[in-house]
């Protein structure tokens, strides 16, 4: 069941990442109850941009990669009812690198993803709303909006800011 | 090429149209004549080259046509631009097989049109494998020193494990042959043949490249593959999108199925695709549903409720606020006192206004389902139809064990009811056709045409459905299964009166017998089946004039806009 060429990679990942990534990223493979490391799944945290109605949170979400990666890309899930127009009421982004079919190449990393979805927050894809709330909201009142975002952003700031 | 099989069926149809003239025929000859035209033997008709209005030219081509015309298509332009033939056809797929294009845009731009393509013509820079020293593969993260690995010219370099994976998801899972571009995030070169060639074991090839050509077909604008199951043929058409509007391009396929080349659905002359298209969206929604709710109920003035009246007088009650109106004036009822017969509350504004919109959607809904009606009833009888072509089938076995006529002779039926079959789709589409005609003289013109065929495909059906007077259908299906050694038996035995199977016919039975040598039934009862055969010959050629008549007045029309439509083109909205 477990694929070597996917391990091997999610290892490589994890020692990249660990010698360098993005100032207030984080990113680490759950654990097992036996405490080992689950390195099919990962707890990540991303930071909003400074100078957007997304600064000062850090957004949680999990990444879950299948067995068959890095021929099929990871899933990413911020926690459900997270108000944004791409991602899913359930959580899960919708981002065209993250879609096999359509610009997933084996060869993007676990900081490209992120910095990929980074990106995405601020820049939503009208072209395809994901869910209702977010994307007429946006569309029809834009200062309610922003309003919205801000106050998410300070539910998802940390404790210790 | 394969244009000639298709002829055949062309002269099909114009053989039976001379049953018209040729009604002085015996029956012998006129069935060779029948026989050899479904078989390609008949002679060429003069006038069957002539193309109707509402027809168009098109071709039928195999699998194999379709490979040989791509490779011609590929060695031609590698020969012009002096390269592989397997960039040559990545570059012709970029230009949807767009030859002339495709020449004149590299003349101009030879590195931009392949680097666009994704084809590099340079066999330098051909993918090769390649053993690196040092090198450690980006996806699988292996560094073995063995290792082999393979880059596009983007220099992009992976190992020969993870290529392999990655085309295999690509073409067994995704389907995707021509797009396949190199692995690194964001490179748009094109995985080419050659490489996918070295790479892939051979099944996965094999469908490779049989993705590759469906791509030609499904790239043209004039192939589309037969939508019928199983059938592996493609048919050529060349009809621009904007003539979609005056022609319903019909076409069959080699496997004998007839599909619209514009839009892939079952023919539907004489109903141009895109009315097709509100209509089937109109039956298929619910704003019908609204309609009816609006013309057969009413709402509570004071909560808005909506209500049927299926009973009782005309002083309602709501039943949810309790509201007490009159179901005629929409007035309360206070105001009516304990005679609502005399409800003088008619000219009040609101409840005229009420009013007209309840009677504007009655009428909607009555002009819908009128055309509904007829269209479905169409569909529905074109479905009876299997039953009556296997009740035809039991007739014809009949007719042959019955008279002297052949197999061959009998098949007349059988072609009726196809005829049949074709003219109850012609009839059903002409009614959502109508829907969305405005009422004027050049729609009386077109009812008075769709009239003329629905009566004479009423009369062809009646005749089919008639039992044929001598001819015992229940018992010959009954005979047809025990095995052929009575007939020399029961004919002797007719003579005598002895009940047989085949001779319950009172006017066969009560004749002096002849010759004991000569069949007794069979004169007269051949003379009732060369008369019916005649009847339905007539019938159907008529019934295939009323169809033409139709189709190519209907065309014409279009081409000359002559039908006033009311309906808004792009969104099938109808006018008021």
């Amino acid at each position: 069941m477990v694929n070597p060429i996917c391990q091997a990679r999610l290892a490589e990942e994890r020692k990249q990442w660990r010698k360098d990534h993005p100032f207030g990223f984080w990113a680490k493979p759950t654990k097992n109850t036996d405490n080992t490391l689950n390195l099919n799944k990962w707890d990540v945290g991303i930071p909003g941009k400074p100078n957007t109605s997304w600064e000062n949170g850090v957004y949680p979400l999990t990444m879950t990669f299948p067995e068959d990666y890095p021929q099929k890309p990871p899933k990413l899930q911020f926690p459900p009812k997270f108000f944004h127009p791409n991602i899913y009421p359930s959580g899960t982004v919708c981002l065209s690198i993250l879609d096999e079919d359509k610009d997933w190449k084996p060869s993007i990393t676990i900081k490209q993803i992120l910095l990929g979805i980074q990106d995405l927050l601020d820049d939503p894809n009208l072209d395809s709303p994901a869910q209702q709330d977010a994307y007429v909201m946006l569309k029809r009142d834009k200062p309610g909006y922003v309003r919205k975002v801000r106050q998410q952003a300070k539910e998802y700031t940390p404790k210790d800011q | 090429m394969s244009a000639m099989d298709y002829d055949d069926d062309y002269m099909d149809d114009d053989d039976v149209d001379e049953y018209d003239s040729d009604t002085g025929m015996d029956v012998d000859d006129d069935g060779e004549d029948d026989y050899g035209a479904g078989d390609g033997f008949a002679p060429v008709v003069a006038d069957r080259d002539v193309k109707k209005p509402y027809e168009v030219d098109f071709k039928v081509h195999s699998t194999d046509e379709i490979v040989a015309f791509q490779t011609k298509e590929v060695a031609h332009v590698a020969g012009i631009l002096g390269c592989l033939p397997e960039h040559a056809a990545t570059l012709l797929r970029t230009f949807k097989w767009n030859k002339e294009r495709l020449i004149e845009r590299y003349m101009e731009d030879p590195e931009g049109e392949s680097e666009k393509a994704g084809v590099v013509m340079d066999a330098q820079k051909q993918a090769k494998f390649a053993i690196v020293k040092g090198f450690e593969c980006p996806i699988c993260c292996n560094d073995d020193a063995d290792m082999e690995t393979l880059a596009l010219h983007c220099e992009h370099r992976f190992c020969r494990d993870c290529y392999a994976h990655y085309l295999n998801e690509k073409v067994a899972e995704q389907g995707e042959s021509r797009r396949i571009q190199c692995m690194s995030a964001g490179c748009k070169v094109v995985v080419d043949e050659i490489t996918v060639e070295k790479v892939v074991a051979p099944e996965i090839l094999a469908k490779y490249r049989s993705l590759l050509l469906r791509t030609y077909v499904d790239d043209s604008v004039h192939l589309k593959w037969c939508p019928a199951p199983d059938c592996v043929y493609a048919i050529e058409c060349h009809i621009a999108s904007n003539q979609l509007l005056e022609v319903v391009p019909t076409v069959r396929c080699k496997c004998g199925h007839q599909f619209c080349f514009g839009c892939g659905l079952p023919d539907h002359q004489p109903c141009i695709c895109v009315l097709v298209r509100f209509w089937l969206k109109k039956c298929a929604d619910d704003s019908e549903t609204a309609n009816w709710i609006s013309a057969n109920t009413k709402e509570c003035m004071k909560c808005m409720s909506t209500i049927e009246k299926n009973g009782g007088c005309n002083h309602m009650t709501c039943k949810k606020c309790k509201h007490e109106f009159c179901w005629v004036c929409l007035g309360p009822w206070s105001d009516h006192g304990t005679a609502w017969y005399n409800c003088n509350r008619f000219d009040e504004k609101a409840s005229i206004d009420a009013r007209d919109t309840q009677a504007k959607s009655r009428q909607a809904l009555e002009r819908y389902l009128h055309y509904y009606n007829r269209y479905a009833n169409h569909e529905q009888s074109a479905k009876l139809s299997s039953e009556l072509l296997e009740k035809t089938a039991i007739k014809m076995e009949a007719l042959q064990s019955t008279s002297t006529l052949s197999w061959i002779e009998v098949q007349f039926l059988r072609k009726a009811c196809d005829v049949l079959l074709e003219s109850r789709m012609t009839l059903k589409w002409t009614y959502s056709f109508a829907y969305f005609l405005s009422r004027d003289n050049m729609t009386a013109l077109f009812e008075d045409n769709q009239r003329d065929l629905e009566m004479a495909v009423e009369n062809l059906n009646e005749l089919l459905e008639r039992p044929i007077p001598g001819v015992d259908v229940a018992s010959t299906a009954a005979t047809t299964i025990t095995p052929q050694q009575q007939p020399s038996h029961h004919h002797v035995n007719n003579g005598a009166g002895t009940p047989t199977s085949m001779s319950k016919e009172p006017s066969a039975t009560s004749l002096p017998p002849l010759t004991p040598s000569h069949s007794t039934p069979s004169v007269l009862v051949e003379d009732s089946i060369r008369d019916l055969r005649q009847q339905v010959l007539d019938k159907m050629g008529y019934v295939k004039t009323r169809r033409e008549v139709l189709l190519s007045d209907t065309t014409q029309g279009l081409r000359e806009h002559r039908w006033g439509m009311n309906v808004d083109m792009k969104t099938g909205i109808l006018f008021d």
